[in-house]
């Protein structure tokens, strides 16, 4: 009895705590979706289907591919630098691979829109990249690194790649060795050393990485603006100028639920590939 | 037990102390980067009023803080046009006592009776702003007269723009020859078009500081907030300011206090502070928008008269809104 009391009182906070900071406003933004605005950006209690129906047209489906395309070169890319640090790191010592992995969070520790605001010295027309590459002679004129799609990606590969590299070492890093020595041993060569035995162990790791870059890849709009120069919209721009600009509240929460119902389904392919939820930090 | 009895008295007795040299507080919000820090030390020291400063950067921000805050949170703020006119219709404002404000007389009278608070019942002027093109003539030696001369070729990837829908689309209805308070389908359509054509030139929007584009050379053109300008023309004397010929947007923020404020008292002092000549002269010369005090007069009579015939105030245009960010989200 005194146990379950125990129990009770620990877990009570983290309950009301999700109730009331996640559930609630959740419901909220579900329940204002339905609803619409009145020319003050005031809300009116009428029910309609109307914010849902808005999102389908053209320019705002053109908006979302576009957005997702951003998304997906920002995962592959970071797929791609991920694999070999985490197949480097597995050759290294115990002591080296803790340390590395500790350095990956140590830019956590320094708040995200600085370090974006930081980029725009290095990427800009006179900025320290195209300087130096000028004063080297290697091009006669400016790159334009930055107020472009690829100033996005950069940015957003820089911000996000923790969140892939984190779960893909993990993943190498558990990988048996003696599996890999047995595939060397029976004559596997590299490529399939890491078609055969690597790639189908850490998958689920790839996974997990990919939700965790591609669903804040939609959503940051602060990396679109500063380092996007705020030429292309993604998702997140379009939710925050339903909030600010058009004061339509209703049609920004109908962008979100849509969101979250796309996150669901992400989650859904992720189980359904056998990836394990508490990976995901808990959902 | 005592100990910590004693100490806890002496901190009562020490809070108590503090609040009777004080005159008591105001809350003031206003728009970040828009009054000098100096100038909120030196009235807290005068007047030994404790002064609450908080800041937004956008009238909807100012807004959403006022509508979820409980009423007497905030006593002055500094609403643009539209703004007060919306607030004065949701019954946000109080009306002020301008009898109570001594310097009233120094408001240059051009400023008052505009058409969002005719009879100035619940805003008097603080600063206005209109927008201007403004060309590094280093690189630019074409004659730049308005928005219809920035098509040229190469001004590919060369100009900065506000980040701000309804200035943006306003200049593209005002290019077309509409108004940029225009709300019919296809004139706004053919305002699009002007906007996708210009796409190719435009390398960035941006309202935090469109300024620095122009000082680090990024861009060469840029139409944004005249003291943007004037600012980046400290930096670049060869930065001509235009305004340009088909029209321009006029905002002139306001003093308001919120209904329900609870230090109306000190917020007369706090405005009647700003309006003071040598008080007031110290914010436009560290932020150069256009002064409304006949004290501070940063423009020559002539240019002010054309500016506040000229300039077209951003209007609320209700739910038409819609129709401009969709606009928006197809040009981005």
């Amino acid at each position: 009895m005194k146990n379950k009391i125990f129990k009770l009182v620990f877990i009570l906070p983290i309950i009301i705590y999700s109730i009331v900071l996640v559930l609630l406003p959740l419901l909220y933004v579900l329940f204002l979706s339905f609803l619409t605005s009145d020319s003050y950006g005031g809300i009116i209690y009428s029910f309609t289907f109307k914010n849902y129906l808005n999102i389908l047209e053209f320019t705002y489906i053109k908006m979302f591919i576009k957005s997702s395309l951003i998304a997906i070169i920002t995962t592959v890319i970071c797929i791609l630098i991920s694999y070999p640090f985490a197949l480097i790191l597995r050759t290294k010592s115990k002591n080296f691979q803790n340390i590395a992995t500790k350095l990956i969070m140590i830019p956590f520790l320094t708040n995200s829109l600085i370090r974006t605001y930081g980029w725009i010295i290095l990427l800009r027309k006179s900025g320290v990249i195209n300087t130096t590459l000028l004063t080297l002679g290697v091009i006669n004129k400016p790159l334009s690194l930055m107020y472009n799609n690829l100033g996005i990606i950069i940015g957003m590969v820089y911000t996000l790649l923790p969140f892939m590299l984190l779960p893909v070492c993990s993943s190498v890093l558990a990988i048996d060795n003696s599996l890999i020595e047995a595939g060397r041993d029976l004559g596997a060569k590299p490529l399939q050393i890491f078609k055969k035995i690597i790639l189908p162990q850490t998958l689920s790791g790839v996974f997990n990485g990919s939700l965790m870059v591609f669903i804040p890849a939609i959503g940051y709009f602060f990396i679109s603006d500063i380092l996007g120069g705020g030429k292309t919209m993604i998702i997140g721009n379009l939710i925050k100028n339903q909030f600010l600009s058009a004061r339509n509240w209703p049609f920004g929460s109908a962008i979100s639920v849509f969101l979250i119902i796309v996150t669901f389904f992400l989650v859904k392919i992720y189980k359904h590939f056998g990836g394990k939820m508490d990976d995901l930090g808990g959902f | 037990m005592k100990k910590i009895m004693i100490i806890i008295s002496l901190m009562l007795i020490l809070c108590g102390c503090e609040k009777n040299n004080l005159n008591g507080e105001v809350n003031v919000l206003n728009w970040s980067s828009y009054i000098p820090y100096e100038i909120i030390n030196e009235f807290e020291k005068e007047y030994n009023i404790k002064v609450n400063y908080g800041t937004y950067s956008s009238n909807e921000e100012l807004l959403a803080k006022i509508s979820s805050s409980s009423p007497g949170t905030y006593d002055i703020i500094f609403p643009s046009d539209y703004m007060v006119e919306l607030m004065i219709q949701k019954d946000m404002l109080m009306p002020i006592d301008k009898n109570r404000i001594k310097n009233y007389s120094n408001i240059n009278k051009l400023f008052l009776r505009q058409k969002f608070d005719p009879n100035n019942i619940y805003s008097l002027p603080f600063l206005a702003a209109t927008t201007v093109i403004a060309v590094n003539k280093d690189k630019v030696l074409d004659d730049i007269r308005g928005y219809n001369d920035l098509f040229k070729d190469k001004y590919k990837n060369n100009i900065v723009l506000l980040d701000d829908q309804r200035i943006v689309i306003g200049m593209s209805l005002q290019a077309n020859g509409y108004s940029m308070n225009e709300v019919d389908k296809n004139k706004l359509n053919s305002g699009k078009d002007w906007l996708l054509k210009l796409n190719k030139n435009i390398k960035a929007f941006d309202s935090d500081s469109p300024k620095t584009f122009l000082i680090t050379n990024e861009v060469d053109i840029g139409v944004m907030w005249n003291a943007e300008a004037i600012i980046a023309k400290e930096y670049n004397p060869n930065i001509e300011i235009i305004y340009p010929k088909e029209g321009f947007a006029i905002s002139l923020d306001n003093y308001s206090l919120v209904k329900n404020a609870k230090n109306v008292e000190n917020s007369y002092k706090f405005i009647n502070y700003l309006l003071r000549s040598d008080v007031n002269k110290k914010i436009t010369d560290e932020y150069p928008y256009i002064n409304t005090t006949y004290s501070g007069m940063n423009l020559d009579y002539n240019e002010l008269l054309m500016v506040l015939n000229q300039g077209t105030y951003v209007e609320n245009i209700g739910n038409n809104i819609a129709n401009y960010d969709k606009i928006w989200a197809e040009i981005k």
